[in-house]
């Protein structure tokens, strides 16, 4: 699944180590999210998504 | 009190340290257990191991753990259970093979085989518990069935395998129990 991680979280200037404490995850898992190498829960997707400001929708691309 | 409520908080790269430290020095202590069996200090050195990770643990500043680490874990442990289960049952029978060559490796023979079973039943019993009694309603009833089930497992297998074709040191004698198909032991009996 690919995201916008990466792209939103510079716009808002923000390391990942930041957006990592404010998702209440570890900084790899962002790494990963960002690379598009793992999946998240909805709970996840939704902490990141409520970090930088965004909806699940506009934050990931899910395909087929 | 070791880690008392002033402390300052932990990394995680400091907890990661302790943790690696508190699990060279079990072994150490394990190891030196064996070799003077005592096996009274391995357990209190687990228990207080175990004690002050948890203590260490609420000091930690950050993260120690999230989903991808528990999704991580349940691949890891499963590997490891089919990984151990393989090695066991391989090494069981190259042992019980060659039981006439020393009659030890009978019973590290079994030992192996009822360790991996065991393995097995509490993985198959803490599966089905996660996969459906915590979301019944009468959870509780079913956990203490679980458990009752495991802890019969493990009292049919010790009955099982434990004693009955021994030698027992009786008088200063070691006396045949039941049909023992290994000669008596060599060491001293007291």
């Amino acid at each position: 699944m690919k995201n916008h991680i990466k792209e939103l979280r510079t716009k808002l200037n923000i390391t990942q180590e930041e957006l990592a404490q404010k998702a209440g995850v570890r900084r790899e898992t962002i790494v990963f999210l960002e690379q598009g190498k793992y999946n998240p829960s909805l709970n996840l997707a939704h902490s990141v998504a409520l970090a930088l400001n965004v909806g699940i929708e506009e934050l990931f691309i899910f395909e087929n | 009190m070791l880690i008392n409520s002033n402390t300052k908080p932990m990394t995680l790269k400091q907890y990661q340290v302790l943790r690696m430290a508190v699990a060279v020095a079990l072994g150490v202590i394990f190891s030196q257990a064996i070799i003077f069996r005592n096996y009274l200090i391995p357990i209190v050195a687990v228990t207080i191991a175990f004690l002050i990770l948890i203590m260490v643990k609420k000091k930690v500043k950050g993260v120690v753990a999230d989903e991808r680490d528990y999704a991580i874990g349940g691949k890891a442990a499963l590997l490891t259970i089919q990984v151990y289960s393989w090695v066991a049952v391989c090494i069981m029978f190259f042992l019980y093979a060659r039981r006439d060559l020393n009659p030890a490796y009978e019973p590290i023979a079994i030992t192996l085989a009822y360790s991996t079973c065991l393995l097995m039943i509490a993985y198959g019993l803490i599966f089905r518990y996660y996969d459906k009694i915590t979301f019944l309603d009468k959870k509780v009833i079913y956990t203490v069935l679980l458990i009752l089930v495991f802890v019969a497992v493990i009292v049919f297998g010790l009955r099982l395998f434990s004693g009955e074709d021994d030698w027992i040191c009786q008088n200063g004698r070691w006396v045949q129990h039941g049909q023992p198909d290994f000669p008596a032991p060599t060491r001293e009996c007291k």
